[in-house]
């Protein structure tokens, strides 16, 4: 007898026999010979982010034939078109013309094993920050344009290698990758949704795809068929917009958090490949950041803004109007001291944070925040006070012993280093802060080929290919900044040189 | 006397709006844009290819207005000039038209889900 568990179980395994033949939505192995197929390509690529982008512009490269793109949203890029454009190049141009001459692909690789803490996969790592050059390259002859004599060390990192495109978005380089697909005859589909794979005897040979669907409704469109000759190749990004799949992995990350990520960024695609035998991997190693703001989308200008804050200003509950963390502490304990303000209902009483205002009048940082109503200027405590319904004697007092604090250069209440330290007045700056969910450093597991490995052989899956977000346990516990890019536009080369290297044999 | 009122018309609709037409009831509950009744004369399949249920594309839109870079837009309406959604830094040519217009109804760009403060819904 089938219950609905025994249905279940048959449907998402093997996908062979009777019971499964019913599963809605599920494609047979068995009935493959049946499907009309209603197009084909010789490779398909699922999303347009730094990844997919680049792993169907090399598979063009490689001679592999027709490559099609399929994005399930209404613009092309992904969540990497509105990620901060940040790059991680050993030994890049910028960077020698600075004087850092020690640095190499390994001394990266050594950053991110740390970083990783046990969980990274060093030799994939490895094989990634090879190819760094080749993505600078590749960025260059494409026509993104990098910051000029802009080369800094950012969090985790021993040297100075992370370099930033000029407009401080990744879409400089999807756009121009895009570009440059369409030039040399990749076809790219906006609202084509994955609703399945088609497996046969253990390979995947197609895809059952909903046309012209519009996000996030699944009964838009239409249901066509797409024949995969050659290889499918997943890029299809992190599910930290996906709550439900959130909360089952990590139940520790509150459902109040908001997400930096485009709305896209829901994972379905994953859980399609583990349905068909791919082994997922570190899925509860979600990244969250400290530094978002309620008041605007996405990563946002935040994290700039509080680059003066956390040094120059102080944060403060406005339950209370006392400060309540070291404002210099790490991600993970700041993250742990905002979400402890809390009103009775448990909804959030999202902290404010403030500096003096005419330290930074023409500050970009603030001018933006200002104008985008994601900071506020105030001229005195008594309007901060008003504004963001804090207690104001206690926000005097509060600020009254920081002050004697700044000239003392000690903080005994929660032992801030105090060296950049400012002594406050008024007008200031004020924003408040949440932390926001960033980034899955889990998802499929690939070899070094990026070829995604079916859990139960822990063999690869015939023609099933995974790069950028979606895999998993390549970073390990924590990604560094600056490094997600290069992984994803350096995946892109390796799968299509893999998938070359298979075609041929 | 046509022409007079087809300038008027025109002038009218610009002037209304600094983006796309205003919505009217064009057929039943379905409401369309000012701009486009003539498209409406000659029923749904004008955008909608194949069917009228099949979910139209830009193709259409396209065909009329031209590509997205090609679309001007008053800079003096935008928050700053670079900040130019038909020649945006994150999609460039990669948007579709439909993530930001709507035919039958009001909608928020696609640029408005982080740039709260930016874009009207229209």
């Amino acid at each position: 007898m089938f219950n609905r568990r025994n249905f279940l179980k048959l449907g998402a395994g093997a996908a062979v026999g009777s019971a499964a033949a019913i599963m809605p939505g599920t494609v047979l192995a068995s009935e493959c010979g049946k499907i009309s197929w209603d197009e084909s390509a010789d490779v398909i690529v699922l999303g347009s982010g730094f990844a997919g982008l680049s792993a169907a512009l090399h598979a063009k490269r490689q001679g592999l034939g027709s490559v099609v793109v399929l994005e399930k949203m209404q613009v092309i890029g992904g969540n990497s078109a509105i990620n901060g454009g940040w790059l991680a190049v050993p030994r890049n141009p910028i960077q020698l013309s600075q004087g850092v001459t020690d640095d190499s692909p390994a001394e990266l690789v050594n950053d991110q094993v740390v970083a990783g803490r046990g969980m990274a996969n060093k030799a994939i790592l490895e094989k990634i920050a090879d190819r760094a050059m080749d993505v600078y390259d590749l960025c260059i002859s494409s026509g993104v344009v990098f910051r000029k004599d802009f080369n800094i060390q950012v969090g985790g990192q021993n040297k100075p290698r992370a370099i930033r495109v000029k407009h401080g978005t990744g879409g400089d380089i999807t756009s121009k990758l895009y570009e440059a697909g369409v030039a040399e005859g990749i076809d790219y589909r906006l609202q084509h949704y994955i609703e399945d794979f088609i497996m046969d005897n253990g390979e995947i040979i197609g895809l059952k795809v909903r046309q012209n669907y519009r996000f996030p409704d699944i009964t838009t469109g239409k249901t066509i068929f797409i024949k995969a000759n050659k290889a499918v190749i997943i890029a299809t990004g992190g599910f930290a917009r996906n709550m439900e799949l959130r909360n089952a992995v990590d139940p520790s990350l509150d459902p109040t958090l908001d997400c930096t990520n485009a709305l896209g960024a829901t994972g379905e695609v994953t859980l399609t490949a583990m349905a068909h035998g791919a082994l997922p991997v570190h899925m509860n190693m979600i990244q969250t950041g400290h530094w978002g703001s309620p008041d605007e989308g996405g990563f946002g200008w935040s994290v700039a803004l509080l680059s003066i804050s956390w040094h120059e200003g102080i944060a403060v509950s406005v339950l209370n109007g006392k400060r309540f963390m070291d404002e210099r502490a790490d991600r993970k304990t700041c993250s742990d001291a905002i979400m402890k303000n809390r009103y009775k209902d448990n909804s959030p009483a999202y902290p404010i944070v403030f500096f003096n205002h005419d330290d930074h009048i023409s500050d970009d940082r603030v001018v933006r925040s200002l104008r985008d109503k994601m900071a506020w200027k105030v001229d005195s405590l008594e309007q901060m006070a008003e504004q963001f319904n804090v207690p104001l004697a206690d926000l005097k007092k509060t600020v009254a012993e920081h002050n004697k604090n700044v000239i003392t250069r000690t903080d005994p209440d929660f032992n801030r280093k105090m060296d950049t330290a400012v002594e406050l007045k008024a007008p200031f700056v004020v924003s408040r802060v949440w932390p926001k969910v960033h980034y899955c450093m889990g998802g499929l597991k690939t070899d070094v080929g990026c070829r995604v490995v079916d859990g139960r052989s822990m063999k690869p899956i015939k023609k099933m290919y995974a790069v950028g977000e979606v895999t998993g346990g390549i970073h390990g516990v924590t990604r560094l900044s600056s490094t997600s890019c290069l992984e994803c536009i350096a995946s892109g080369m390796i799968v299509a040189e893999t998938i070359k290297s298979e075609v041929k044999g | 006397m046509k022409k007079y009122l087809l300038t008027l018309l025109l002038s009218l609709t610009v002037a209304g709006s600094a983006f796309a037409g205003e919505l009217e009831s064009v057929k039943g509950s379905t409401q369309g844009r000012t701009n486009h009744q003539f498209l409406y004369e000659d029923g749904c399949k004008s955008c909608h290819q194949g069917s009228g249920k099949a979910t139209a594309n830009d193709a259409a839109c396209v065909e009329c207005h031209g590509d997205i870079n090609s679309i001007e837009i008053d800079e003096n309406n935008l928050t700053y000039s670079e900040a130019n959604p038909h020649k945006s830094f994150h999609y460039n040519q990669g948007a579709s038209c439909l993530a930001c217009h709507g035919e039958h109804e009001k909608k928020a760009p696609v640029c408005a889900e982080c740039h709260r403060t930016w874009f009207e819904e229209m």
